[in-house]
This record gives C-alpha cells, structure tokens and sequence, in this order.
C-alpha cells in the first residue's frame, strides 16, 4: 500500500457497553464491545438489523452516549459515562437518509462547515470544495439546490461535505442504501478514490455484505440484540480496488465467510421481529 | 393542513430533476380545457345570479340585489348611493381596513415568528408559553371584543388588537409547527458541523420552519380580514366592515354587494402576495417542485 | 428500539453521571418539567390578574378578578337562560356543521376524482372563498327566511370551505400505488372509490372537520353577536352592552371550553373512524 500516512484517528473500543432505560425496560444495545482501528484503516461493521451498529456509529459521533466501557481516540480517552461527548468535525458523519440542507445550494452545504468554524475563508473552501466535487464526477452543480440532484449526486456531494472538515475519523451509516445497485457500485468506487487520496480512519456501517468485504481493510461482524462482536475478518485485498476484484478467488472467500457467521445472526433477529430503524 | 414538505423526486434510475420553461408551461395550459372550464364556473355562477335574482325573482332571491344593478353601481361614476369605483368615499373605507390589517398582520408577524421560534427551540420556553397559548387560543376571536374595548384605549385599537390577536395565535402555532417539522438529523449535521447556535438558528432553524411559516401567514391574513370585518361591524366608524352592515341597514344592498367583493378581492390580493413573498424565499422549493413535472 | 426512545435516552444518560436520585430524573424527563413551568406561568398571570387593582395595573384592573369571575359563574350556572344559551348555539353549530359535511365531502371528493369537475368548480371556489363570512351576514339575513337560518348558513359557509379544501387535499394525494394495487387485483371504479379511495382520504377530512370545527365556533360567535337574539354569542355582547363585565368572562371561557371539547370529541371520533392511523 502506497498511500498517505493518516494523522491520527485510530479508534479503541474497550469494554464499551449501552443499555437504554436501565431502570426500566433494560435494552441491552451493546454488550462489551472490544476491538481496535488502526489510525487510516478502511474499518466496516456488519450485522443484522438490531445489532447495536448504528448506537456504536452513533457513541463516536457523540449523538449518544455508552453506559459503561470507554471509546479511545488515538490513546487518549474519547468518552466514557463519566465523560460525555459532544459532536464535533473531527468525527464527521455521512447520514443514510441524507443530511445535506435542502434550503442551501450545493456549495453552501459544502463549505459551511469549515467556514462556520473559522478554518477556512469563503474563497479557499470554495476552490477546494470545487475541486473535490470535479474529483467525484460533479461539476457545475455547485449553485443547484439538493432537492434537484439525484440520489447518487446527492450521497457524493455528502461525502465531500464530511471530508472538507478534514476529520480523523469519517463515520457512514448505511450510506448507499437507498441506492440501487448500478449507481451503489459507482459511487463506492468513487469513495475508494477519495479514500485511496488522503487515507482517514473510516467507520462504515452496512448490512450489504459484498460492500463490506469490497470497501473493508477489516471487517468487524456483530451480533444480533444484545450486539457483541461475532468475528473480526482482515481483508487482505490490495488497494486500489476496482469491481473487478468482486469475482476474485479471495474476495469470494472472503464474503462466504462473513455469510456463514451473519447467515444465523440474521435469522436470530428476523425472527425476534426486529423493526429496522430506517424504513 | 398536512403536506407541507413535498419529499424529494424518487427517481427510477438515478435522474436528477428536469426543469420545465414557462413558456413550454404556458403553451400547454393554453391548450387543455382548464381555463375555459374556469371561465365556464364562473361565468355559470354569475348566470345563476342573474337568472335567479334579475330574471326570475324566484323565492327569496327577489330581496337579493341583482347582479346587473350591483355592476352598473360599482362602475358608475355617480352611483346611487355613494359608492362606486369612481366615489371617494370606496377608497376612504378600502384604506382604513387595509390600513388595519396591514398594522395588525405586521405586528403579529413580528412578534408571532421569534415566540414562535423560541418556542420551539427551548424547552423552557415552550413550557411557560404553551399551556397559556393552549388555554387561550380556544376562545373565538370575536369573544375578545368586550374585553379589547376595555383594555384598549380609543376606537382604532380593539379593532386593530383584535385582527392582531387572531393572526398572533394563528402564526406562533404554524411556526412552532415548522421548527417542530424540522428533521433532528439536520440539527445533528450541524452540530458535526461545528455551528455556534446563532448559526444553527439562522441557518437551519428559520429556513427549516419558512414552508410553515408562510403556510400560517397565508392562515394569519384571512384571519386577520375575518376579525377586522367582524370587528368593524360590531363596534367601528370606518372601514369595509362597517360599510357592509351600514350598506344593508340603510337598504343600499348594491353597495353591500360592491363592498363583499371588495373584500373578496382584497382578500386574495393579500394571501397571494404572501404566498409570493415566500415563493421568493424558498427558491429551493420552487426549483425542486418545478422540476417534478 | 424506537428513534424516540433513544433520542429520550440520549438526553436522560448525557445529563447524568452514573448516579441520580429518582426524583431529579423525574424531573429532568420531559413532561414534569413541562407541568412545573406550566404551572408557574399561569399561577404568575392568574395572581397578577386577581391582583390587578391594588397593583395598578392599567387596563386590567378595569377587568374583574378571577374571584369574581369564579363567584359570577356559579349563578350563571344556574340560571336558565345560561344553559339554553348553550343549547341553542350547539344546535346552530350542529347544523350548520353538519350541512357543511353533507355538502362538502361529496363535492370535494367529486372535485378530486374528476379533473374536469375541479377545473370548473375550483376557480368560483376561490373567487368566492376570500370573502370573510361575516360579510355574507347581511346577504344572509335579507335571503334567509329566519334568523335562525341566517346564523346557521353562516356557521355552514365557515366550516364549508376547510371541509371542501381539506377532503380534495386527501383525495388527490393518495398514493397512486395504492391504486395501481387495487387496480391489477381487480378493482372496478366504484369498488377503487369506496375502497381504496375514500377510506384513504379519511383522516384528511378528520382533520378538515377538527379545524372545521374551530371555525364554525368562532362564526356562530361572530353571528349570534351580529346577527342572532339567542345563544352564547348574544348572552356574552348582552352582558357587555349592561356592562356586567365578569358575566362576560364566564361566556368567554364558556365558549372556549366548548369549542375545545368539541374539537377533541371529532378527534376521538376520528380515531374510530380511521383505527389504521393509530400508532402503538
């Protein structure tokens, strides 16, 4: 791998637990959660609908907090209960139904965050933001309004608004979903560019398997309620990665893997009668 | 009043949207039935009026004014009693409603939209001002005469008041609805973000609420038009309102017809500017509902 | 695991550090609070309203104190007149209400089935609807043979208009799918209308009829004031006119109590009437 070297970001979860209403109803959503990112690493996070995925993404952003455990960053500690966190750029989310302001054009939405936080003037975050749109195949949709833009457009136009704040860690949640599966594959290429340029720590939630395996340096799978880490694949594959490596040996083996352990967990929860929390 | 937010385009096949010309609009409106059905309603309605009440004097409808002696009044230029497009007196009584209104829907805007705002907003806030709200909006408007008449000095002021207070209740609850519509996840991007909250008021608040709001405003100004005319009959000097019921005492039913249209007229002439005020401001609407087509 | 539960969670763990005696939760979740501040605000008004005299307090302390206003209603309660008020304007609202629906619901679901209907009805429509109903009161005590009429074609024209907008509002934006579904199972038209397409705009026209409702109150005020000798409109401006300002008071509350219950009672109604709507 010839890449950039990230600048920080490495994550570690270290008995990290979430129990809603413990009072009351005790939802266990997390149960002792261990496992470690390395600093620029491509990490994706596999389960069936109920796993805990979501809260986890959810703890680092800070949307939520952990009731026990704690979360480190880069060794220092993150959060944990006696310690809540706050959201903030340097954990930066890309949001499944799409957070862009529909009342902004493009360009706004783009470059408001570092220059709502002083980082950047009006000038420079457009000529990057510019850029890194030309980057991901958008050009000239800078001054149209989201509403306007298609489901693809509008998930590269996200991502790039997550990237310009230069966070260490960039958190997807289920971020192509709604996609269907031609534009998904172009848009995750598109990612891996982005990704293969200036490598971060990436936190992707999914319960696609082949996106998992094809976008991962690992793949962590969970289980269903109570979530708890099922497996932890490292996927060898080379970068850069193009759709042609979907058909490869490795990659098959791979995935098959990572089918057989989700194969019961997704059973276990149909079953339970999970509602999915995004319709 | 649901669907207010219309969602985004689900495209089949990843399309963005299309934006139609308005002149390609124009040509194909042109071309359906609808605006000859149109002219077709409405010239039906004014035949039956003339029909029923000019020509046939059936029932009770000969007591009504016929539709040719109201016309002939309105655009005479020495109208029989007074008022006609031509006379001072029309423009006097259309200025001292408008003029109430225009005062009474201002100071309700001013001050309705920010407590709306807040309300939705701060938690503290809304729970001090909700249930005051709640126990007050239930009395009809017109039940606050007697106590506008008391509390307000002068004779302009309880009527002013009282067109104030219907479009008041009216635009704090369409906008606390607005803040309240407003997708969580946005406030969650901008707190990634890195928005100090006076940008997450001016920049996701406020444009996330104007669809309501402006929704409520065009609510507000027929309030305000039914207060005032309420209002005007029930305790005024001047104005349409008064015109109206004056015009019927002294059995000067044309004039009474001149001043309802009149109102009709101003009516939708004020809830039409608004809603084209917040056309203006919501471009983004604009451009993505056009583009639906 | 709902989004509103979590998002409760959410705040109740950020505020706390792992211990917290019950009561301070309590009163950290969302309704207690609300009930504290509720209750401040209008105890504050209600002690400056009844002290608003020795306060001095300009204006208000021309308005009788809520003691007054308690002591005025327990007569009214029992006077006749009070009651029959009550009767006679529900009887007005009733009507008028219901002729409003009967007219309204049929011609609006009209209206949104058949596109030539709508093109030719809806402009008079709007031509017509800006005009205030109270300015249709004179039209309508010169056509109505009784004032009794007059005040309930006013009560019908008020609630007339959000009936009509409301029922073509629902019906035009049903979800096309559903058609096409019923549709290739089957359907003929008229089975697509009572079925597929009517049940579907319901809770639209529930809607119609809640704000509706207001409405009509507010008219039969507006008209009883104006226009009527009976009713609780009349009994409040009779009370003002013999300068009997606390009785006033108890007709304004009166009315806001009933049109509030009756607003709640059409959407208990409604529940019933649209069971798929109620969410668990």
């Amino acid at each position: 791998m010839n890449r950039g070297i990230a600048r920080g970001g490495a994550l570690s979860f270290r008995h990290a637990g979430k129990i809603y209403d413990p009072e009351g109803a005790r939802v266990v959503a997390l149960d002792d959660v261990n496992f470690e990112i390395a600093a620029g690493e491509f990490c994706v996070v596999v389960g069936p609908s109920g796993c805990g995925k979501t809260t986890l993404l959810n703890a680092i952003a800070g949307f939520d907090q952990i009731t026990s455990g704690e979360i480190r960053m880069d060794g220092a500690l993150l959060t944990s209960p006696g310690k809540p966190l706050l959201p903030g750029a340097d954990r930066m989310v890309v949001f499944q139904q799409g957070a862009l302001f529909p009342w902004k054009t493009v360009l706004w939405n783009v470059t408001c965050g570092p220059i709502q936080q002083g980082k950047l003037s009006k000038k420079e975050a457009n000529e990057q933001a510019t850029h890194l749109l030309a980057r991901v195949g958008l050009t000239s949709i800078e001054n149209q309004y989201p509403g306007e833009l298609s489901g693809g457009m509008k998930r590269r136009v996200e991502i790039v608004r997550a990237l310009m704040n230069d966070p260490k860690v960039l958190l997807l949640d289920e971020p192509f979903r709604a996609l269907d599966a031609l534009t998904k594959s172009v848009v995750q290429e598109y990612l891996l560019e982005l990704y293969d340029l200036t490598p971060k720590t990436v936190f992707f939630i999914t319960h696609d398997i082949e996106e998992a395996v094809f976008l991962a340096d690992k793949v962590v799978v969970m289980t269903t309620r109570p979530g708890r880490i099922l497996k932890i694949l490292d996927v060898g594959i080379g970068r850069p990665r193009d759709y042609r490596i979907l058909t490869s040996q490795e990659f098959m083996r791979l995935e098959g893997e990572v089918r057989e352990s989700i194969h019961d967990e997704a059973r276990k929860a149909f079953e339970a009668g999970e509602r999915e929390m995004a319709t | 009043m649901a669907q207010l937010i219309a969602t985004a385009p689900t495209a089949i096949g990843d399309t963005a949207a299309v934006r139609v010309p308005w002149s390609v609009k124009m040509r194909r409106l042109l071309r359906s039935p609808r605006p000859y059905l149109a002219l077709l309603g409405i010239a039906a309605f004014f035949l039956a009026w003339y029909l029923l009440v000019d020509v046939l004097k059936f029932w009770r409808f000969r007591e009504l004014p016929g539709f040719v002696a109201s016309i002939r009044e309105w655009i005479s230029p020495n109208p029989v009693y007074g008022v006609s497009l031509f006379t001072a007196e029309y423009y006097s009584h259309m200025g001292a409603s408008v003029y109430r209104v225009f005062i009474a829907f201002v100071c309700a805007t001013a001050l309705g939209i920010p407590i709306g705002i807040l309300m939705g907003w701060r938690r503290v806030f809304y729970g001090l001002t909700f249930p005051i709200l709640e126990l007050l909006r239930p009395i009809p408007i017109l039940a606050w005469i007697p106590l506008a008449i008391i509390l307000l000095p002068g004779r302009e002021l309880p009527i002013i008041g009282l067109t104030f207070l219907a479009a008041f209740f009216v635009t704090i609850l369409n906008t606390l609805l607005g803040v309240q519509s407003i997708d969580p996840v946005y406030f969650r991007a901008a707190k990634s973000l890195g928005f100090k909250q006076s940008a997450i008021l001016f920049h996701v608040i406020v444009p996330g609420a104007l669809p309501y709001i402006f929704v409520g405003l065009q609510i507000a100004m027929g309030a305000c038009w039914f207060s005032l005319v309420a209002s005007e009959i029930v305790s005024g000097q001047a104005g349409l309102g008064y015109k109206v019921w004056e015009a019927y005492y002294y059995v000067q039913f044309e004039t009474m017809v001149i001043v309802m249209a009149t109102l009709g007229i101003l009516g939708y002439i004020s809830s039409a500017f608004v809603r084209m005020l917040g056309n203006r401001l919501m471009q983004w609407r604009a451009n993505m509902l056009a583009g639906v087509q | 695991m709902t989004a509103s539960s979590s998002v409760a969670a959410t705040v109740a763990t950020r505020e706390a550090p792992v211990r917290r005696s019950r009561f301070s939760r309590w009163l950290a979740s969302w309704w207690s609070l609300n009930l504290l501040l509720g209750a401040m605000s209008i105890g504050t008004l209600g002690l400056l309203w009844e002290f608003a005299q020795p306060l001095g307090i300009p204006g208000v302390k021309e308005v009788p104190p809520p003691s007054e206003v308690v002591r005025i209603s327990a007569d009214l309660l029992g006077s006749r007149l009070y009651w029959e008020g009550w009767m006679l304007s529900v009887q007005r609202i009733t009507l008028g209400f219901l002729a409003a629906q009967i007219v309204g619901i049929p011609l609006g679901l009209m209206m949104a089935m058949h596109r030539n209907a709508f093109d030719t009805i809806f402009p008079i429509i709007e031509i017509l609807r800006p005009i205030p109903p109270v300015a249709w009161i004179p039209v309508a005590i010169i056509f109505w043979p009784t004032r009794e009429m007059s005040v309930v074609f006013i009560v019908f024209l008020g609630a007339f208009w959000i009936v009509l907008l409301n029922t073509i509002g629902g019906a035009a934006n049903v979800d096309p799918n559903y058609k096409r579904a019923a549709l290739s199972l089957g359907s003929n038209q008229r089975d697509l209308f009572w079925r597929i397409i009517f049940p579907a705009t319901v809770p639209s026209i529930i809607t119609g009829m809640a704000v509706g409702m207001g409405i009509a109150w507010e008219m039969v005020v507006a008209a009883e004031m104006i226009a009527g000798r009976t009713g609780l409109g009349y009994l409040l401006w009779q009370s003002f006119e013999i300068n009997a300002i606390a009785q006033v008071v108890v007709c304004m509350i009166s009315i806001g109590i009933a049109g509030y219950l009756s607003s709640e009672i059409i959407r208990q109604l409604g529940g019933f009437a649209a069971p798929w709507r109620r969410t668990h």
